[in-house]
């Protein structure tokens, strides 16, 4: 019930501009369903729902210079399954935390020690032998 | 500003029907009070400055954007350097602030700041 909301037209995309037109109805398909994500994984007090969208236009950026738009329609619909599982709830809390929170410049301190207030030249000593 | 509170006004006063009949006809529940909806809930439409003030925020919280060159006519692909996809998430940001769903043709239109500015103030679902 949850795909249906969302199928893709399966033929393949005629035209590269078919294909962009296609990528940008799914990134507006994954931010209208932010905040329903949000609202699942209990993610207000982690991220905005500015920062997921970021998130989300920065992997699809990633793949920004493929030309060949069988190929894009082979992404979008792997696009499409992930974020059918996310909004289904097939997810939990820390997939989608690691996977599209965390690495965030907000967020990579949380992962990282805690800093203790030792000096300068401690933090070098204890990581490594060369400095 | 007093042109559109006044196409406001008329798009919202309802004349009463005045027919030529005599009070036997008329029905019962046409009274003076048809003309002015005093319990409307639509004259809440939101002030320019404001949908002004509110689209600057979005484009200037915008990470890639640098907040100083951004002025009501900025163009978003060719002043502030973005690409399209920042177009689109910007254009999502907007429908977000302002609790709306703006269709696909529409939001492809929607190019700079001023164009932004001008769909949110017309559109009747704004708030």
């Amino acid at each position: 019930m949850a795909f249906a909301m969302r199928v893709k037209v399966p033929p393949n995309s005629a035209t590269l501009e078919e294909a962009r037109h296609r990528t940008f109805d799914f990134f507006r398909a994954a931010c209208r369903s932010i905040p329903a994500i949000m609202d699942i994984y209990n993610l207000y007090d982690i991220v905005t729902p500015s920062q997921l969208r970021s998130t989300i236009a920065a992997q699809i950026r990633k793949n920004a210079h493929i030309t060949n738009p069988k190929v894009i329609d082979m992404l979008l619909f792997k696009g499409m399954e992930e974020l059918s599982n996310i909004t289904e709830h097939a997810k939990q809390r820390h997939h989608i935390i690691g996977q599209y929170v965390v690495g965030n410049k907000g967020l990579v301190q949380d992962v990282a020690n805690k800093d203790e207030n030792i000096s300068n030249f401690l933090k070098n000593f204890y990581k490594t032998n060369y400095f | 500003m007093a042109s559109a509170l006044r196409s406001a006004i008329l798009g919202h006063v309802r004349v009463p029907v005045v027919t030529t009949g005599s009070k036997l006809l008329t029905p019962l529940w046409i009274n003076r009070s048809t003309s002015v909806r005093s319990m409307s809930s639509h004259d809440d439409h939101l002030e320019k400055t404001q949908v002004i003030d509110r689209i600057l925020d979005i484009v200037k919280s915008f990470p890639k954007v640098d907040p100083s060159q951004v002025t009501p006519e900025v163009h978003f692909q060719k002043d502030l350097g973005l690409d399209s996809l920042d177009n689109v998430e910007i254009v999502m940001a907007i429908e977000e602030e302002f609790k709306l769903e703006i269709p696909d043709k529409e939001a492809d239109k929607i190019d700079s700041c001023a164009l932004a500015i001008e769909y949110v103030y017309n559109h009747p679902l704004a708030s």
